[in-house]
């Protein structure tokens, strides 16, 4: 039963997803609606089951202090920065207001005024259409501001685009004549996957890192032309010449020096290149074909984990 | 002594063992000096970034696009300048776009995107002799659905029901129901063109084999020049009607679009970069002809 019922489920919904293609009947892409629902939640099952594996392959072998232990504690360690820092901290415990706004008598003045206060220098404090200021000008300037009395004043307090990961503040302010409005401010903070910290691992360590890694492809490349790509025999040749006359003809030089690179260069991708990658499509996908079939026939169970 | 049995070997053999810090060394250079001092060398549009420019020009004011941003950092250098001319293209002509990614190291890259290309305008006073285009409002003018894991299933998912694999939301939790660009929007077929800005797996191909051929979509793509083999049989298929390849391709495009700005700067360091890797291969191969020679005739 252990190895029937993972055949029969296979077989059954295998028949299903091919069936789909071919019964326009609207029942079935409501089954194959189901079916797909259930992939995705079993895909995003896979990253915890992924995340218990890297435990239990990591931890074992710097218990043991096995070779390059060290790498696999800044491996453990980044990936649980990472999960805490995607999670939404901010939001436990009830939402926590960004500002305030309090209306009370001026003394004596007779056009209303809006007081704002900014607690991160940061922040940039716009009235009506303003242009933003900084907290910091924002204070130097007087902190204040005189509105128009009966006339609904819009204000905005929020981070630069570059300091991303703060809530932010925005009110209407109706005053009377008299009136002074007293706004402070102290932009929360956000966690999980748009908050401050995980945006800033990102954009800071995660990004430079992942593009360092691609860029130091051109410096291997470039090394392992000069040692590896060498003209031993005539396949050899025939690959080296290929390759050369498509790096210059896919490179802007080319085409300033002669038509004939561009042109060459269309040719080689449109008429080998795309003959080879269609014998290997075709190939590949006829594979594909057999090997599902093959599964849901039960005739293939190396997926079960018997050979 | 190092300098003594150096002088015994022969040119051949001591070049091929030199420190192949100098090959880094010559791409380096290759690679800075063009951003320093910029050629400009002329290039010409390929048909195939010829297609897919005039494919969105085919579009009409108010269509509807479906944008998949499938990317990481690392391949930004060659897709982020196509992003941007794309996002400039289809602003100017006031196309409603509908993003999503399949990659989950995708999404603060494309709100980044979405914040500073389609939330701001890019050229608002029509510089470069082209249309000014505007700051697009979100869920008016476009829609963010966020990121779904599950690769293909999630493509084909997308083919079959747009809304149910989004739960029906928006990214920032709006009911797809509520925003009135995406009424009459619920699989990829309704919209007018699907593009796919693709840096590899799942990207271009995935699209074509789960979802183009099926509902036959239409549909672009770009993608990294390594990738620009493989799918130009799905061009000459016609199942896409224009790719973008790398960073010539983006060069190409912004070209067409009106608007040169960072590929054709990489450009330059193109043509250097190939020059440093064709140079390599050369001299490498003279080195091993002339070594293999010396070994053959028994001269040491």
């Amino acid at each position: 039963m252990k190895k029937q019922l993972p055949i029969i489920l296979g077989m059954v919904i295998g028949i299903i997803a091919v069936a789909e293609f071919y019964v326009p009947a609207s029942g079935m892409r409501g089954i194959k609606t189901t079916l797909e629902g259930w992939a995705l939640v079993l895909a995003a099952a896979a990253f915890v089951l992924g995340a218990i594996n890297i435990v239990q392959v990591n931890y074992p072998k710097i218990r043991r202090m096995e070779p390059d232990w060290p790498y696999k504690v800044v491996l453990l360690a980044c990936a649980a920065v990472m999960m805490l820092t995607g999670v939404a901290w901010h939001t436990f415990g009830g939402e926590r207001a960004n500002g305030s706004v309090k209306i009370a008598m001026g003394g004596g003045a007779t056009a209303p005024m809006i007081k704002i206060s900014a607690a991160r220098d940061l922040a940039l404090i716009q009235i009506g259409n303003d242009a933003p200021l900084d907290a910091a000008t924002w204070r130097k300037q007087g902190g204040q501001v005189a509105v128009k009395a009966e006339v609904e004043t819009p204000v905005r307090v929020f981070m630069p685009p570059e300091v991303k990961g703060y809530e932010e503040y925005n009110a209407t302010i109706l005053l009377h004549a008299g009136e002074v409005a007293t706004v402070k401010t102290d932009l929360v903070m956000r966690w999980g996957k748009e908050g401050r910290v995980h945006t800033w691992l990102y954009d800071h360590i995660f990004a430079p890192c992942n593009a360092t890694m691609f860029a130091l492809l051109a410096f291997f490349i470039a090394s392992a032309a000069f040692r590896a790509f060498r003209m031993r025999n005539t396949e050899a040749a025939l690959l080296l010449g290929s390759a050369i006359l498509v790096m210059i003809g896919s490179a802007p030089v080319g085409g300033y020096i002669s038509d004939f690179f561009p042109d060459l260069r269309n040719w080689i991708l449109s008429i080998p290149n795309n003959a080879g990658r269609r014998a290997i499509m075709i190939g590949a996908a006829l594979g594909a074909v057999v090997t599902g079939l093959r599964v849901i026939l039960g005739l293939e169970r190396s997926h079960l984990g018997s050979d | 002594m190092a300098d003594s049995s150096n002088e015994k070997l022969h040119w051949s053999v001591r070049l091929q063992r030199f420190d192949r810090r100098w090959v880094f060394l010559a791409m380096a250079v290759a690679i800075l000096v063009p951003f320093i001092l910029p050629c400009n060398v002329p290039y010409k549009a390929s048909p195939m970034v010829k297609s897919l420019y005039y494919t969105i020009e085919e579009l009409e004011p108010g269509d509807e696009v479906f944008v998949s941003l499938d990317y990481d950092p690392a391949s930004m250098p060659e897709l982020q300048p196509f992003l941007e001319a794309l996002m400039l293209q289809l602003k100017r002509k006031n196309i409603k776009m509908v993003f999503a990614t399949t990659w989950y190291s995708a999404p603060p890259l494309v709100q980044r995107d979405i914040s500073e290309l389609v939330e701001r305008p890019i050229e608002p006073t029509g510089a470069y002799g082209g249309l000014p285009d505007r700051a697009y409002v979100k869920n008016k003018d476009f829609v963010w659905l966020g990121f779904r894991e599950g690769r293909e299933a999630v493509i084909s998912a997308m083919g079959n029901d747009l809304w149910a694999t989004f739960d029906n939301r928006a990214d920032d939790g709006t009911p797809l129901s509520q925003i009135p660009m995406m009424q009459g929007y619920k699989q990829l077929k309704d919209f007018d063109l699907v593009i796919v800005v693709g840096a590899g797996y799942p990207g271009v191909k995935e699209y074509v084999q789960q979802v183009q051929a099926r509902y036959n979509l239409r549909m672009v793509g770009a993608c990294t020049a390594v990738s620009t083999t493989e799918y130009t049989p799905y061009y000459q298929a016609g199942q896409l009607l224009g790719l973008a390849g790398g960073m010539a391709g983006s060069a190409e495009y912004e070209m067409l679009v009106g608007r040169k700005a960072t590929a054709a700067q990489g450009n330059d360091v193109l043509n250097a970069g190939y020059l440093v890797v064709i140079l390599a291969i050369i001299f490498g191969n003279i080195i091993y002809f002339v070594s293999r020679k010396r070994k053959g005739g028994a001269v040491r």
